[in-house]
């Protein structure tokens, strides 16, 4: 404060403790908000998602009896092996020993052997989300890098090039890809094996070489939608008024981009993420068929296959438990990049 | 609610840029100009028609142009090429713009981004559009006097929160903290006059900047225009569609029409004497109609 | 509407791929030159005179069971994008209309089917309630209709508080009416586009389940089981999975471009586009995005 009258040096020092606490409330408030508005949104839809999922048994009719017992029970024996696995109760009752089990981590033991499911699952989880990690790294840093450049280079030969590679890309769906994928490096050129999966405990190199082409199938749709999404986002962005408002502040055209437009133009391209998590988990499904990989997707696809209810809702829980906190996360980094998008909704 | 005498008894916060305090009465000085626009015409190469039929003024340090037009006389355009942002397929086709001695046309993209914010800076209308909306607009200033300055994080802090005080803004150290949303039309447009002034400019163009603004809002930003080209020595250039605006803070007077100058003078002889036609319309009807500037001298 | 979609180019381009593709679907079991399940000695023949795309494992010629399978693949995207168009507009449009506890249930609904992992869950719920195509279909509908909800719901909340509207019901026009004559026509292109979007969405599922052998019984051909049986042989017949690939990648490509055609043609700027283009004769795009500042 060099020039200041006296008067306005005593008042700004004396407010500075104060405003500085209650810039920190602020900032801690806008947080806050962001997290009860989505935590909000996402308590509904976990309820009702378990909801749907327990109902399933009951939509079925499948029972542990026919499974344990094969199809030529008597009808009291049936009865005996159904109380047991507590199925003669009333309907809420039994959705509720369940969601609080499924609240503590517990998501019961496996019709067909009796194995805990949390267990089961556990072990492919890592498989699979080894695989749906790096395909997100590798959607949204190719991804990302495509649709700056389309944007930075809008209407030349280069945009054209992205966009019509994007087009490509997003009309292959993932088992597509993953064939190609296979013939091509694993079966073609023997780069990398074709199958199977090892940890990363035995080995970054031999992991990453399992995991590369299942995630290089699952990115494809994540590069094309962050692609396309970042592009128009950008776009737009660039023809905001604080560009302008930037520019005659003499700042430079590198630092508008990274400083102004990319910020706002990431704002859109995070929700797209968000929405794009599910299909990515789901796709889990098809990508370690193709992989043979022992991940939670092929857990829930033989489960199903072989009527194991139980299995089938827990990997139903965890997934939708893995949508809602991945969409938690974009929540609130999408409070932090444009808080101004926030107010309101 | 800040009142005029206020703006008036604040003292100066920022140094005074050495040979800029020659001229704070504005009396006419034989001072070379900081801004020279010598006839220039302004065509669309797309339309392939000129859309500024050549327009020229000079101004000096302490001095204020005022330029006077309806929409799309051609009066942002100027501005624009003065600021070298002219839309695309827009160009200078003739004449020239000289800021600070240095004909315009000879610069490099790296050139001018040197020069804008630093020599040449600007305000616009809707000041809420021209702040990025994802920053704390205190950062946003702090940011152009790192880069302009070359200061350092805290000081660029500190500088910011100066700037604010500077152009009047109460609690400062709060506003710095604010995203465009949360504050209102007049408080943006003071920052927006921050962030322009930061990195110490020598013209300022304002840009319909108070068009869109309470009546007594209007009179003090206008105010505090009058208030930074008395204390630092700016050159003002006001555009506005507002006589009143443009009378209240112009030495000279610009009045524009489909991209023609009509008319341009002294303030006072444009407003008192006026010669051309359409001059004299838009001074009759802002006596009709010029019920804001009656209120906005009640109010004073 | 029609003809303005037809009047672009990449609506034609579309239009003549779907239709191109539900010909296919009628007429391919009738057009294909053999039995499709006819196993035969020569497996994993290469593409001849006999057998166009050659044969796979079993010896079945490729080129039949393609045909034959088209139908499945299309009528089944079909199936999806119909259900999901009734689950999801109905209660899309009726949420504006029938009060907040509707409109609060409907949306909490939507929310979660959005956060489903849907392949994985049409997976469960179609192995789980029965290995039917059709009820696989309906479930795959149910779980990609709040696309349909969100655009119903948001087309005729635009149009429901627009003053035409409020005065149409003041002057005493009845809701049935007013449904008619001023929702509908707003909310039906946007519609469209969703309607050509979950076709494109249906297909790529329909491959997906039909590629992990859901929703059908083995012998009978898909698109996507021809896929997952050609995995298994890849290194006997790298080029068999090109055609059954570019065939849902075309047809993905052509649903797309229909709804971009649609999204372009449909609303005040849609028309003024196909007018702009037409008089575009030597003038420059002026819809060119304006890169803000001339020194870039």
């Amino acid at each position: 404060m060099t020039k200041s009258a006296p008067s306005t040096i005593t008042t700004v020092s004396a407010g500075r403790r104060g405003v500085a606490m209650a810039r920190t409330r602020h900032a801690l408030g806008r947080v806050l908000a962001a997290l009860a508005r989505s935590i909000a949104i996402f308590v509904p839809v976990f309820v009702v998602a378990t909801f749907v999922t327990f109902a399933l048994r009951s939509l079925s009719g499948l029972s542990p009896a026919r499974i344990q017992l094969g199809e030529e029970a008597t009808p009291e024996a049936i009865a005996r092996v159904e109380a047991q696995w507590g199925l003669d109760r009333p309907f809420l009752v039994q959705y509720w020993d369940w969601f609080s089990g499924v609240l503590h981590g517990q998501l019961g033991a496996s019709w067909t052997n009796g194995a805990d499911i949390s267990t089961l699952i556990g072990l492919g989880l890592g498989v699979s989300l080894s695989v749906a990690t790096l395909a997100l790294v590798i959607g949204v840093v190719v991804g990302f890098a495509l649709g700056t450049l389309a944007a930075v280079r809008r209407t030349t030969w280069i945009d054209r090039t992205i966009t019509g590679f994007v087009t490509v890309v997003s009309v292959m769906p993932a088992f597509v890809v993953g064939i190609v994928l296979v013939a091509v490096f694993a079966v073609g050129l023997h780069l990398f094996p074709s199958a199977g999966y090892v940890p990363a405990e035995q080995g970054i190199g031999p992991w990453l070489a399992h995991i590369t082409l299942p995630a290089l199938a699952l990115s494809f749709d994540v590069i094309a939608d962050v692609a396309r999404q970042l592009r128009s986002s950008l776009i737009a962005a660039y023809r905001e008024n604080y560009v302008t408002g930037a520019l005659v502040r003499g700042l430079s055209p590198r630092r508008i981009f990274f400083g102004h437009v990319l910020r706002n133009g990431l704002g859109p391209t995070l929700a797209t993420l968000g929405l794009k998590f599910p299909a990515l988990v789901g796709a889990s499904v098809i990508t370690e068929w193709i992989f043979g990989l022992q991940g939670f997707g092929r857990f829930a696809n033989d489960s199903a296959q072989a009527g194991d209810v139980p299995a089938v809702q827990g990997v139903l829980v965890v997934s939708i438990v893995l949508v809602v906190a991945f969409n938690l996360i974009v929540n609130l980094l999408l409070a932090r990049v444009t808080p101004a998008a926030q107010r309101g909704v | 609610m800040t009142t005029l005498s206020d703006n008036i008894t604040a003292r100066p916060t920022r140094p005074y840029a050495p040979g800029n305090a020659a001229a704070p009465g504005g009396s006419a000085t034989t001072a070379p100009p900081l801004l020279a626009v010598r006839d220039v015409r302004i065509s669309d190469r797309v339309a392939d028609r000129d859309i500024v039929h050549g327009v020229s003024f000079e101004l000096t340090p302490g001095r204020t142009v005022g330029i006077v037009g309806e929409s799309g006389s051609g009066k942002t355009l100027t501005c624009r090429a003065a600021l070298g942002i002219l839309p695309p397929h827009f160009e200078i086709g003739a004449g020239s713009i000289e800021i600070d001695g240095t004909d315009t046309a000879t610069l490099t993209a790296a050139d001018w981004t040197a020069l804008r914010g630093a020599t040449i800076s600007a305000v616009f209308q809707d000041p809420a559009s021209y702040l990025n909306p994802s920053i704390r607009v205190g950062a946003q200033i702090a940011e152009v006097v790192r880069v302009k300055k070359g200061l350092g994080r805290r000081e660029a802090r500190h500088r910011a929160v100066e700037l604010l005080h500077a152009v009047h803004l109460r609690e400062p150290e709060l506003v710095y903290g604010q995203y465009t949303h949360e504050l209102s039309g007049g408080m943006l447009q003071r920052v927006l006059i921050a962030t322009a002034i930061a990195a110490d400019p020598r013209i300022l163009i304002a840009d319909e900047a108070t068009t869109a603004l309470d009546v007594t809002v209007q009179a003090e930003i206008l105010d505090l225009l009058a208030d930074l080209r008395e204390r630092a020595g700016l050159a003002l250039v006001v555009v506005s569609h507002d006589l009143a605006v443009v009378s209240q803070l112009c030495d000279e007077v610009l009045v524009m029409r489909q991209g023609h100058v009509v008319e341009r003078g002294p303030t006072r002889t444009v407003l008192h004497e006026p010669r051309h036609e359409y001059t004299r319309l838009l001074i009759a009807e802002h006596e009709q109609y010029g019920l804001d500037k009656f209120l906005a001298k009640e109010d004073a | 509407m029609v003809r303005r979609v037809l009047a672009l180019t990449t609506g034609r381009i579309a239009v003549a791929i779907l239709t191109l593709v539900a010909l296919l679907a009628v007429l391919g079991p009738l057009l294909a030159p053999q039995d499709p399940l006819a196993t035969s000695d020569t497996m994993l023949a290469a593409a001849s005179g006999d057998h166009w795309l050659g044969t796979d494992y079993l010896g079945r010629d490729v080129f039949s069971r393609l045909l034959d399978g088209s139908r499945v693949s299309v009528l089944g995207s079909l199936e999806v994008a119909l259900t999901a168009l009734l689950v999801g507009a109905v209660p899309g449009i009726l949420s504006v209309y029938l009060g907040r506890g509707f409109e609060w249930i409907t949306l909490r609904l939507a929310d979660t089917l959005v956060a489903l992992p849907f392949l994985l869950f049409a997976v469960a719920v179609i192995a789980l309630l029965g290995n039917g195509i059709t009820q696989a279909m309906l479930v795959t509908g149910v779980l990609v209709s709040p696309l349909f909800y969100r655009v119903a719901r948001a087309a005729t909340l635009a149009v429901a508080r627009s003053p035409y509207v409020e005065a149409a019901l003041i002057s005493g026009a009845s809701l049935g009416w007013v449904v008619r004559r001023h929702v509908w026509v707003k909310v039906l292109p946007p519609i469209a586009v969703a309607l050509a979007q979950t076709i494109g969405v249906g297909f790529v599922i329909v491959s997906s389940l039909t590629f992990l052998g859901i929703g059908v019984q083995p012998p009978a051909p898909t698109w996507g089981g021809l896929l997952a049986s050609d995995l298994g042989y890849l290194s006997h017949r790298p080029w068999a999975p090109l055609t059954p690939a570019l065939l849902i990648m075309v047809t993905v490509w052509g649903s797309n471009l229909l709804a971009d055609a649609i999204r372009d043609v449909s609303g005040e700027a849609g028309r003024a586009l196909v007018n702009q283009r037409r008089a575009r004769a030597n003038r420059p795009d002026k819809a060119d995005p304006a890169p803000a500042g001339g020194t870039r």
